[in-house]
């Protein structure tokens, strides 16, 4: 199945608003053909807004959607020819399998030889061949599933919308999931696949390309591995993995900041001496013991977590997070420890990073 | 898995946008037509209100255009003309004072028996589970899809004069008649009333009752309270707005009620829908019976708005 | 739950059926008891006969029977094709214009029929409408009186509609249309056929308004009960109603077997 003859979405400047409050505030965005791009975004962040204005179910209240080079802003939902799933499926209650896959291709008046050939090898590529006869209430959540993103490539979309698609399925079957909508992708490698969610690991493993949206605005965009590594807000350091914001001021000297009184060496970049700036530290890369970079307090709350222990060190009334490697001796709350982290793991974010006054600070 | 190209993309509102702007100038431009500014209306060239327009055209000749009718017709006396005349007459009229005070205590006191009778019944099936339940709540659902005046039928055969209660009775006294001649009075009409509606009041009730969370009742028990705590703390509150809604439509319903009464064959009874229909139909006397028809509907209708603002207010 | 004393519960079930036994359960009873007697005056009925029967299901009863089945069946699909077609458009519009639509179409439930009966002999009683002595305005007048139940169990059902099936069905490239025809009505069906048999029995039972309106040839089984208990055959007016309760009941069983069949969850 190959997709349609142009692929790819753009949002140029597209806001949405409902009676006054924006929720989704001009967003510049453009997934490239084949590519798969995650939205990731707490809830209200305005994710699922653009979702929905990418398939015509919202008008933007200003800017233009793109499907290819063919403007669609005006389109009605079933004039622009994209697969979409939902969180819930959707699946037509009142029809078979079969009938349910075939649905598009009946509606957009496919020639009726082909319709049973498309509708097999739709079911064919997720599996589901099995189950033409069955109704969707015979089916489980994960097969119901599968059905959803049969029916939505059997139109053979150029682009293929996921909203939320896992989170109704259980966390065993989640991951199971995730690895077949990757095997999926990697058989229709020219579909667009824009992927809404709010769980960082589904966006991580999946995505090409993370976009993550906060209050309405995209925050950041890049790969998983610089979005993990090089976050350029502190919005998607926290949002992204786990995080240690810590305050600093950048030092005249070059790649120093002062923490609490302390000297870190740390790539402070552009970054003019005497401003604030938060240093983010990832907890799996803090080191416990002596080191370059080191903190030292006192433990405040220990967990462990089967393969790991999570610590909480009180550092001059912050509170640093470790995660280390199972200890065989557990510390004791109020004992005194030495923490430390290398300067390459560090990353320097600007102060306060509003949403979306976007990176930089990271050279 | 295709490597994601990067270069293109500017995120942010500080991104790209001359350069996007220019492109569109560009490819997009000369090879296709810019969509004009009616975004939203797509395809559709008729406007939705126009699908609502047969139905209601339907409507406002087979039913708003009569009732406008009965209204002109209440102010054109037999005389000719156009005058309140007509409205003089009936109120100052004994039979229509007699009929507007009979049927307002009628319906009022036939909605507060269904009131009480249905909050009680209703409790019982909801939280004084028994097996069967489920059938009585389907039997009432049955009993509402039949005609109302089948109660005031087997009220005759139970109560009237040669029925089985007063046979009952002459057959243990040997008495020449029973004591049970209540059946054409008003109070024969309000027992067929209560009977026929209370069920009316049961089905939201019930409703309400099932979404009532039981674990509210096992918390407030297992803090103490006893049941008629429960009853006027927890489940009175919850089914108040069911109460009134169910209460209202019933007012309403007993208003314009008219089988029962005519079945009770009771000259002593007559309500204002009885009278519309006595003034029409017996006398012809069709501006009478416009006006009694005038009033009518301003009080069930100004009673119906009222059980719709309530219902809504539960529905909100 | 709310009574946990086994003392409690069977003073509540008594209660219970002290109270709905004779006032609902008997009422029934008596009229299907009173059908196949000759006489009742005393605790029981005598004289079992099945002769009111052959007066309830003959003749004029008979005739009557298939006047209220037509009327009934004309005026539910009348009022199911208005109403469904009411609600469905309402949905389209903007709050202040479903608003009006609810209230228009409310309305015929909200003025008595009575009333409703004369308002359509006022009006159809001259040309060029003449209908007045004729069938159709017993089925009009019917029509009028079940049309707000059509449309209210609709819409009812429409607000419960989720719209997840339209959106999936447009992303798919399908017309407003054919969503319509492939996915809103059939998932509608349910409460399509339960409007229907709502619109059924309360026409099969209509009373106020056919007695100002019905012509001599359109005599509706409750018209006939009525006459038959007016001119003091009770027992030959509780075999009609028997009929008349028979139909209904079967007409809603079936209309119930066709609603299960339709429903999917």
């Amino acid at each position: 199945m190959t997709g349609g003859a142009t692929g790819g979405i753009r949002f140029d400047q597209v806001s949405v608003a409902y009676g006054g409050n924006t929720v989704l505030d001009r967003l510049d965005l453009t997934v490239e053909p084949g590519e798969v791009m995650a939205l990731l975004g707490p809830s209200g962040s305005g994710k699922t807004t653009a979702l929905r204005a990418v398939a015509g179910f919202v008008q933007p209240a200003s800017g233009r959607v793109y499907l290819g080079d063919r403007d669609v802003t005006g389109l009605p939902p079933h004039k622009r020819g994209i697969g979409m799933v939902v969180q819930q499926y959707a699946l037509f209650p009142h029809m078979r399998v079969h009938d349910n896959v075939a649905f598009g291709l009946k509606a957009r008046k496919a020639a009726k030889a082909e319709i049973p050939e498309r509708v097999a090898e739709a079911l064919e590529l997720v599996g589901m061949a099995a189950y033409a006869e069955r109704y969707p209430r015979e089916l489980s959540g994960g097969q119901q599933q599968r059905v959803a993103i049969a029916r939505a490539l059997a139109i053979r979309p150029g682009v293929l919308l996921l909203d939320e698609p896992l989170s109704a399925l259980d966390a065993r079957l989640r991951s199971g999931m995730l690895a077949e909508l990757a095997r999926l992708h990697r058989e229709l490698p020219d579909v667009s696949i824009l992927y809404v969610t709010h769980d960082q690991v589904e966006a991580l493993t999946l995505a090409d390309r993370i976009a993550v949206m906060d209050k309405a605005r995209l925050q950041d965009c890049g790969t998983p591995q610089e979005l993990y590594r090089r976050p350029r807000t502190e919005f998607t350091a926290s949002f992204v993995g786990n995080a240690n914001l810590l305050p600093v001021t950048v030092a005249d000297g070059a790649d120093t900041v002062d923490f609490a009184g302390r000297a870190l060496d740390v790539p402070t970049g552009e970054a003019a001496g005497g401003a604030t700036a938060t240093l983010c530290v990832r907890p799996h890369l803090v080191g416990l013991g002596d080191g370059p970079n080191a903190l030292s307090g006192t433990i405040a709350e220990v967990q462990w977590r089967g393969s790991t222990h999570r610590l909480y060190v009180d550092v001059d009334g912050h509170r640093v997070k470790a995660d280390l490697r199972e200890l065989r001796e557990t510390p004791a709350l109020g004992d005194t420890v030495t923490l430390h982290f290398a300067a390459e793991d560090a990353v320097l974010l600007p102060a306060g990073t509003a949403p979306g006054t976007g990176g930089g600070a990271h050279a | 898995m295709p490597s994601a190209p990067t270069a293109d993309v500017r995120p942010g509102p500080s991104g790209s946008r001359s350069v996007l702007e220019r492109r569109t100038g560009s490819i997009d431009g000369p090879r296709k037509p810019v969509e004009g500014p009616d975004r939203g209306a797509g395809d559709r060239r008729i406007p939705r209100f126009v699908w609502a327009l047969p139905p209601v055209a339907v409507l406002a000749l087979v039913f708003l255009y009569p009732l406008a009718l009965v209204v002109q017709q209440s102010v054109s006396p037999d005389e000719g003309g156009t005058s309140l005349a007509p409205y003089g007459d009936v109120f100052a009229s004994e039979s229509f004072r007699s009929a507007l005070t009979t049927t307002v205590w009628l319906a009022v006191g036939s909605t507060a028996g269904c009131l009480v009778l249905g909050f009680v019944l209703a409790m019982v099936i909801a939280f004084v589970p028994f097996p069967g339940g489920r059938a009585v709540a389907r039997f009432i659902d049955v009993f509402l899809s039949f005609p109302s005046f089948l109660i005031t039928l087997a009220l005759l055969f139970i109560y009237g004069n040669a029925g089985m209660a007063n046979g009952l009775w002459t057959d243990a006294t040997g008495a020449s008649s029973g004591p049970f001649d209540f059946l054409t009075t008003p109070w024969g009409v309000l027992l067929a009333e209560v009977t026929y509606f209370t069920p009316f009041v049961m089905r939201p009730l019930l409703a309400a009752f099932s979404q009532l969370d039981t674990a509210q009742l096992e918390v407030a028990s297992s803090l103490g309270a006893g049941p008629a705590r429960i009853v006027r703390q927890v489940i009175l509150p919850d089914a108040l707005p069911a109460l009134a809604a169910g209460g209202s439509l019933v007012l309403v319903m007993c208003l314009n009620e008219f089988g029962i009464v005519l079945f009770t064959g009771a000259k002593g009874v007559t309500t204002l829908p009885m009278l519309v229909y006595s003034k029409a139909i017996l006398e012809s006397d069709y501006p009478a019976a416009c006006v009694v028809a005038v009033v009518n509907i301003a009080i069930s209708v100004g009673l119906y708005s009222l059980y719709r603002m309530v219902s809504r207010r539960v529905g909100a | 739950m709310l009574v946990h004393s086994r003392t409690g519960k069977w003073a509540a079930w008594a209660v219970f059926f002290v109270l709905f036994v004779p006032l609902f359960a008997v009422p029934l009873l008596v009229i299907l008891a009173a059908s196949f007697t000759t006489n009742w005056s005393g605790a029981f009925p005598s004289g079992p006969t099945t002769e009111h029967y052959a007066a309830a299901t003959g003749g004029d009863s008979l005739q009557a029977l298939t006047t209220s089945l037509i009327t009934a069946v004309s005026a539910s699909l009348l009022a199911l094709t208005v109403g469904s077609w009411a609600a469905l458009a309402a949905t389209s519009l903007r709050r202040r214009g479903r608003r009006f639509l609810d209230a228009l179409f409310m309305l015929p439930v909200a003025v008595p029929s009575v009333v409703v009966g004369l308002a359509v002999l006022v009006a159809f009683s001259k040309p060029p409408m003449l209908l007045n002595g004729t069938r159709w305005i017993v089925i009009l007048a019917h029509t009028i009186l079940v049309t707000a139940f059509a449309y209210s169990s609709v819409s009812a059902a429409i607000v419960r509609l989720d719209p997840m099936y339209e959106q999936a069905a447009a992303s798919l490239g399908a017309r407003p249309s054919y969503v319509l025809w492939r996915i809103k009505l059939p998932l509608l069906l349910p409460a399509l056929t339960a409007a229907a048999g709502l619109c059924f029995a309360l026409s099969m039972g209509e009373l106020s308004a056919t007695m100002m309106l019905y012509p001599p040839d359109w005599t509706p089984l409750p018209v006939q009960i009525f006459a038959a208990t007016d001119r003091g055959s009770l027992f030959t007016g509780a075999a009609v109603a028997v009929v008349l309760m028979g139909t209904t009941l079967l007409v809603l069983l079936g209309v119930a077997r066709i609603r299960t069949r339709a429903s999917y969850r």
